[in-house]
């Protein structure tokens, strides 16, 4: 028998009020053929989510030879993702987890998974009332069963999936009624290896129906499909890789796009598919990602990746994504589907389309001593189209637009006595606003951005510039401290009036250092190894808040203002 | 109160901590790259290995991997090999044998997109190494990486080669 598990703190409260406490402790032991896990939270409040304090989730697993047997909560991927892909994402409060059994058989050339258990996915939205950033304020439940089969001949691998969920997803009708949906996925995927490429491809239909009101029916409520494909080519020192997206799940016009209450039976939570552009991990590339919409979206997503020598990396990679078709408004001003599907993305803005180019290389010279990693990313994209009417002499259209150019420096150099300095610099230029064109009788009228950046005096300026940069100091295996600098050359009309309250609340490292609060947030980290397994951390200052993206989903954070965070995380 | 209480717990558990060191494993199986599945055990079976937990955005997690295959090279002779575990979900799990073949690296890479492998061996910050003998024992385990860890890493690299010589002689 053994036992092993772990700690995670988070402790963090600011000036202005803002509080979280929250501990994680997992427990695995483990003895003969069976395995378990306990996760105990005592969270009030936690960072993201609504406090709990108890058994959070909990495991049971039997493994004997081929069979295995799950009782409890899992976290499954079947394929890559499109049917089923179930997480736990702490960092934006994202747990997809299915509580249930599941039972398992695996062979080297064949396996088969069958699953039976209940979701229950929360999540804050404005679309429900009490939205709260931090506190969900909406809950979907899912009873789903599903089997998942595997065949491996030589380098070919064949899957078909199948999944039903029965879903309780309560809509904002007063009072609030509940709808009964049966959601039915089945899909099927192929993967091909060999030293030269490998492919992957994966096909999925889903169909939905809702019980009537006289339940003793389902009616047909709405029906889709989705396709990923994706080819790596392999040569000596550099690969290619290809991957396209064609998700039609439900097209919902651009007015409803985001409302995943009030439209129902498309793509569902515990699906997680892959995307169509890069995952960046720098803080301003990572505040301009793209929302997928899991709903709509068709995009391709190209990169080369390599080595020049054994010291020098690069990477290229171009995507494009946008909506299946276009959207019009007809004459009462009520959005219609303008031609037909696309299989490639589109450019038309009222497609919403999104692209990005990005660039990176990587150095590393003195025996590995000096790294040196420089980027370039140029991204652009249609957030949401507001408005599109067109008649025989006249054309209107709005939409939100975003463009940004980022420029990420990294740099490190380790000295022979264990000492190490570490530099990141990004800088990136950013406007974002609202696009209005207008067209009379075949004359250009408008065709300009209207920024939402504005200066202490009103002026409206076009371009926000970004920089970010931390300077770290380390001594191996102890300690690192780091400081960090995120500034903004004009605050963001979302963020509100500079307030003369927080402005007296005092002792910042930002008034410390003579910087001007509204526009820059300064912190500065202390991270200390106690011993090889314990870990622990101690911030105090300021954190932009903004868009945080994990896994392909992202969600509005809010920024910590002049306070403290502790972490820690220990293993047992 | 209660963050005293919690502050308790959580002392009580570093008290513990060091507890990790010589804990067993169980017999886990590993999805790898190339397709197919190995377990702890055939692993174990010509020596000690390092488990290395990395994800293809982790940039720490790159630097340290190149340390890796260093030692992979230069100690697989005394059975020692390095299985280098991505936790890349299904978003970036395209990029994983490209980064991999691109860097030429020789070790063993298993993939663990949900990250229960991860979880199992309480890896919840990247990257993660740990060092087991061949009875199965952690007899290492370190978190994050800072530029110079490497020396650490070999440290006790030698140090369970040594362990494992020396058993050899008496036998």
């Amino acid at each position: 028998m053994s036992f092993s598990g772990n700690v995670i703190t988070r402790i963090g409260e600011t000036r202005t009020g803002y509080y979280y406490n929250e501990s994680l402790i997992n427990n695995q032991i483990q003895f003969g053929r069976f395995n378990s896990w306990l996760q105990f939270e005592f969270s009030d409040p936690p960072e993201l989510g609504r406090k709990f304090n108890g058994l959070r989730k909990l495991r049971l697993e039997y493994i004997n030879g081929p069979l295995q047997i799950n009782l409890g909560d899992m976290y499954e991927i079947w394929g890559r993702g499109l049917i089923l892909n179930s997480l736990d994402d702490q960092t934006i409060d994202r747990d997809t987890g299915i509580r249930g059994i599941a039972l398992k058989y695996k062979t080297d050339s064949f396996n088969i998974h069958f699953l039976t258990g209940r979701n229950d996915f929360s999540f804050s939205t404005i679309y429900s009332p009490g939205y709260d950033s931090r506190v969900p304020n909406y809950t979907a439940s899912h009873n789903i069963y599903g089997a998942n089969t595997e065949w491996l001949i030589n380098n070919h691998l064949a899957g078909f999936t199948f999944l039903q969920s029965k879903e309780l997803h309560p809509v904002n009708t007063f009072p609030v009624d509940t709808l009964d949906i049966k959601n039915r996925l089945i899909g099927a995927h192929y993967i091909y290896n060999n030293s030269f490429f490998d492919l992957y491809v994966e096909y999925l239909k889903n169909w939905s129906t809702t019980l009537n009101q006289d339940k003793n029916k389902y009616d047909n409520h709405i029906d889709g499909r989705g396709f990923y494909g994706n080819i790596n080519f392999y040569f000596s020192l550099f690969s290619i890789n290809l991957e396209y997206i064609n998700y039609r799940f439900g097209t919902l016009n651009p007015t409803n796009r985001w409302n995943n209450v009030d439209n129902y039976g498309m793509s569902l939570e515990f699906q997680n598919p892959p995307l169509a552009n890069l995952i960046h991990s720098t803080t301003l590339l990572n505040r301009v990602s793209h929302q997928t919409d899991f709903n709509n979206e068709i995009g391709y997503k190209l990169d080369i990746l390599g080595s020049i020598t054994d010291n020098y990396e690069y990477l290229g990679s171009v995507s494009q994504s946008s909506r299946s078709h276009s959207w019009v408004m007809n004459d009462d001003y009520s959005w219609e589907k303008e031609g037909d599907y696309a299989r490639i993305p589109l450019s038309k803005p009222t497609a919403t389309p999104f692209n990005t180019i990005y660039g990176e290389i990587t150095g590393y010279f003195m025996n590995y001593a000096l790294h040196l990693k420089a980027g370039f990313a140029f991204s652009e994209d249609i957030i949401d189209l507001i408005l599109y009417s067109k008649t025989d002499t006249s054309k209107s259209l709005n939409y939100t637009y975003q463009s940004a150019k980022t420029l990420p420096l990294h740099t490190t150099y380790t000295f022979s006595n264990g000492w190490s300095i570490d530099v990141k610099i990004e800088t990136q230029w950013l406007k974002k606003g609202l696009w209005r064109y207008r067209e009379m009788n075949g004359t250009i009228i408008a065709d300009s951005l209207i920024s939402e950046f504005y200066d202490e005096n009103g002026k409206q300026i076009d371009i926000q510039k970004n920089t970010f940069i931390s300077m770290s100091i380390g001594k191996t295996p102890k300690w690192t401290v780091a400081f960090t600098l995120d500034n903004t050359s004009i605050s963001e009309i979302s963020f509100g009036a500079p307030s003369d309250d927080v402005k007296t609340s005092s002792n910042s490292l930002e008034d410390f250092l003579g910087l001007d609060r509204d526009k820059n947030w300064v912190n500065i980290e202390f991270a200390y190894n106690v011993t090889s397994s314990i870990r622990m951390s101690l911030m105090y200052g300021s954190l932009k808040g903004g868009l945080l993206c994990a896994n392909g989903v992202c969600r509005f954070i809010e920024p910590f203002d002049n306070g403290f965070k502790m972490g820690l995380t220990a293993a047992f | 109160m209660k963050r005293l209480i919690i502050l308790s717990i959580l002392w009580g558990a570093l008290l513990h901590a060091e507890l990790l060191n010589d804990s067993t494993i169980p017999n886990l199986s590993f999805k790898i790259l190339d397709g197919g599945e190995v377990s702890l055990d055939e692993l174990l079976k010509d020596g000690p290995i390092l488990i290395d937990f990395w994800a293809t955005w982790c940039a720490p997690c790159k630097k340290a991997m190149i340390h890796l295959e260093r030692f992979q090279q230069k100690y697989s002779k005394d059975g020692f090999n390095v299985l280098a575990v991505s936790t890349d979900s299904p978003k970036s799990l395209s990029k994983v044998k490209s980064y991999i073949r691109s860097k030429k690296y020789s070790f063993i890479v298993a993939l663990d997109p949900n990250q229960q492998i991860a979880q199992k061996l309480n890896a919840t910050l990247l990257p993660t190494s740990l060092l087991i003998n061949q009875n199965k024992e952690i007899v290492w385990f370190h978190q994050g990486y800072i530029p110079g860890d490497e020396v650490e890493i070999e440290k006790q690299i030698l140090a369970v080669l040594d362990y494992k010589k020396a058993k050899v002689k008496s036998e």
